[in-house]
């Protein structure tokens, strides 16, 4: 048996186990060792190579740009914990609610303030899905356009920064970025940062949401009956005083922390620190900081960073053996070879990337994928920036395709029972169309996602 | 009667692994402060000291090497749960005894056996960090990994027991 074959048994062996639904991190790392155990009983794989695994364990504990992982999910938690994200929702919603589509708009904004404050999906679809989602049902929404927008609105925490999905997709970019650098004999490639793929992100971003905008005001027009206007007892001035001090104090720390992080004043993990900082001073002004708050906001911090890296650790044994089996030459061999050069190769990787992503998380998807694909895709000539954004874009399209997308299956656990799951997957394809443009434009125009990074290097 | 000594020893390392948790989200608290402070100090007073910055990268260490077990816990390492979620307990007491035994537990080991020379080579030669102005005794971080490594296998263990107790209904 040629090594090659077994790297190609492995790897789908490897999928495999992980349905059954033993933990990933465990899985990848287990099933990892079983190959790396019979390659070395097949004279194809020295186990003595494992002999540098604790020096890889090393190198992500002493990763100084994944410490802003952590920063962020503590500081949306906190923002979450302390209700400053629901008084957001519920704020904007008022603000909004008196014109047709209202409500909607009010969701999409807020989907994308709680994204560029947390960059967690999760928590993104679950805050709005429980206060947002009653209210629109309660105000006469048609409950495919109201739990469409929510599961969309909700994804765009993956890519709008500072979003912890652009961090490890940055770090995993900069890693094939340089061995694409052995590759082509470019020891020197641009490096790419996680402020890089923030910028990058941002346009596309924006882009992403003006649509959704654009959309729901269209729906609105043609049925009105779908998306009403919402009563409310309280009066104009009362919306405008408490939407100031709702909305205000987050979107200035939002614009803090982006802000610093753009001006190329502080590192992501510093202005991480701030945001974290601000959510709890913050909280303190609401009378909220309070033990109770702060040590859950910690916990749930300290599992969710555990969880992400352990599975960083995992993946990293995988790729180790993989290419002892020289999976990775045969990858970027493969990827070269396929008609079309660079662009087909991409849509291949592409297309991949989206299957996977119905049932492997973000995280899986960019430690094991990135690694593998990344070098060859670079070296036939792909921007990685460039790169870094059609992925995310991707990641989050496939993670609102049903029947399997995250988003779907969070909002489908907090929704009210009465809602049909068959109506949250018919309202989100509208929304799956926009971002499919959204991919088609920055693939054709890839300034949309390279001219601000470039503007600010 | 045996299962009372075994029900016993699983609580026993959940509670261990408990505690790791509570002083893993401690860490996450002071790792925040310790940021906010170094940017504090860099930009408003012109200050930094190369220690600071690496105190909160260490903690950052600690918070998801000990945290590993606890999150285990917890049962929040991720799953791919399209089948799992929905399955019978006896299937997931099943796929878990298995994953425990072949998975698992042979990287646990594997870690072990290959970090240990490296733990203690970093110990004998008393490693200190290659910044100048750094922390000393670096393998006090290093060590991380040992503790990873144990804290997860006793928890894989408790695991082990509870799902031999589900599948035996006991």
């Amino acid at each position: 048996m040629t090594p090659e074959i077994l790297a190609i048994i492995m790897f789908v062996t490897t999928l495999c186990f992980l349905l059954f639904g033993f933990p990933v991190a465990f899985t990848l790392a287990g099933s990892a060792l079983i190959f790396a155990f019979i390659g070395d009983l097949l004279d194809i794989f020295n186990f003595r190579m494992l002999f540098f695994f604790p020096q890889r364990i090393y190198g992500i504990m002493i990763n100084e740009a994944l410490v802003a992982v952590p920063l962020f999910i503590f500081m949306g938690v906190m923002l979450e914990k302390t209700k400053i994200a629901g008084n957001l929702l519920e704020s904007i919603g008022d603000l909004f609610g008196s014109i047709k589509g209202g409500l909607g708009i009010g969701v999409v904004l807020v989907g994308m303030l709680l994204a560029a404050s947390t960059g967690i999906v999760g928590a993104t679809v679950v805050t709005m899905g429980m206060l947002a989602l009653p209210s629109m049902i309660k105000a006469g929404y048609d409950e495919k356009i109201a739990t469409g927008t929510i599961c969309a609105a909700g994804t765009l925490g993956q890519i709008i920064p500072p979003s912890i999905v652009l961090i490890l997709l940055a770090e995993m970019l900069q890693g094939a970025n340089e061995e694409a650098g052995l590759l082509t004999g470019d020891l020197a490639p641009l490096p790419v940062t996680a402020i890089d793929l923030f910028a990058g992100a941002l346009i596309p971003g924006i882009i992403l949401v003006a649509m959704f905008i654009i959309y729901i005001l269209i729906v609105a027009k043609v049925r009105p009956k779908d998306l009403p206007i919402t009563k409310t007892t309280k009066t104009r001035s009362e919306i405008i005083k408490t939407a100031m001090f709702e909305i205000i104090p987050p979107i200035f720390l939002i614009l803090a922390v982006l802000g610093s992080i753009f001006m190329g004043i502080a590192t992501p993990t510093e202005s991480a620190s701030v945001g974290a900082a601000g959510a709890a001073f913050l909280a303190f002004f609401r009378k909220q900081l309070n033990f109770k708050n702060i040590s859950e906001a910690a916990i749930t911090t300290a599992k969710m960073s555990s969880f992400v890296f352990i599975i960083l650790i995992g993946a990293s044994m995988f790729s180790l053996v993989f290419r002892g089996f020289g999976g990775d030459d045969m990858i970027s061999n493969f990827l070269t070879n396929i008609p079309g050069g660079e662009y087909g190769a991409l849509l291949i990787v592409m297309f991949t990337i989206f299957l996977l992503g119905f049932f492997l998380d973000y995280i899986e998807i960019i430690f094991v994928i990135i690694p593998l694909v990344g070098p060859g895709l670079i070296a036939n000539g792909a921007d990685p920036l460039w790169l870094g954004i059609l992925i995310s874009l991707n990641l989050q399209t496939s993670f609102l395709t049903p029947p399997f997308g995250f988003s779907l299956f969070f909002l489908r656990g907090v929704a009210p029972k009465t809602v049909q799951t068959i109506n949250i997957y018919r309202g989100v394809i509208p929304f799956i169309f926009i971002q499919v443009i959204a991919i088609i434009l920055v693939f054709v125009f890839p300034q949309i996602a390279t001219w601000l990074p470039r503007l600010i290097n | 009667m045996y299962y009372k000594y075994l029900k016993n020893l699983s609580s026993i390392i959940d509670s261990t692994n408990k505690f790791a948790g509570h002083v893993c989200s401690l860490l996450v608290v002071l790792m925040t402060i310790n940021v906010f402070l170094v940017v504090v100090l860099r930009y408003l007073f012109g200050i930094s000291f190369i220690w600071m910055q690496e105190t909160y990268v260490w903690m950052h260490a600690y918070i998801f090497m000990l945290g590993a077990g606890f999150t285990y816990f917890n049962d929040a390492h991720v799953r791919i749960d399209i089948i799992y979620k929905s399955s019978s307990p006896t299937y997931r007491a099943m796929v878990d005894l298995i994953g425990n035994l072949f998975l698992l537990l042979p990287f646990l080991y594997v870690i072990w056996i290959f970090s240990f020379p490296f733990v203690q080579k970093s110990w004998e030669m008393n490693e200190i960090s290659r910044e100048a102005g750094g922390l000393s005794m670096l393998y006090i971080l290093k060590f991380a990994i040992l503790l990873f490594a144990f804290l997860l296998f006793i928890q894989a263990i408790s695991k082990i027991i509870l799902s031999i107790l589900k599948i035996l209904n006991k």
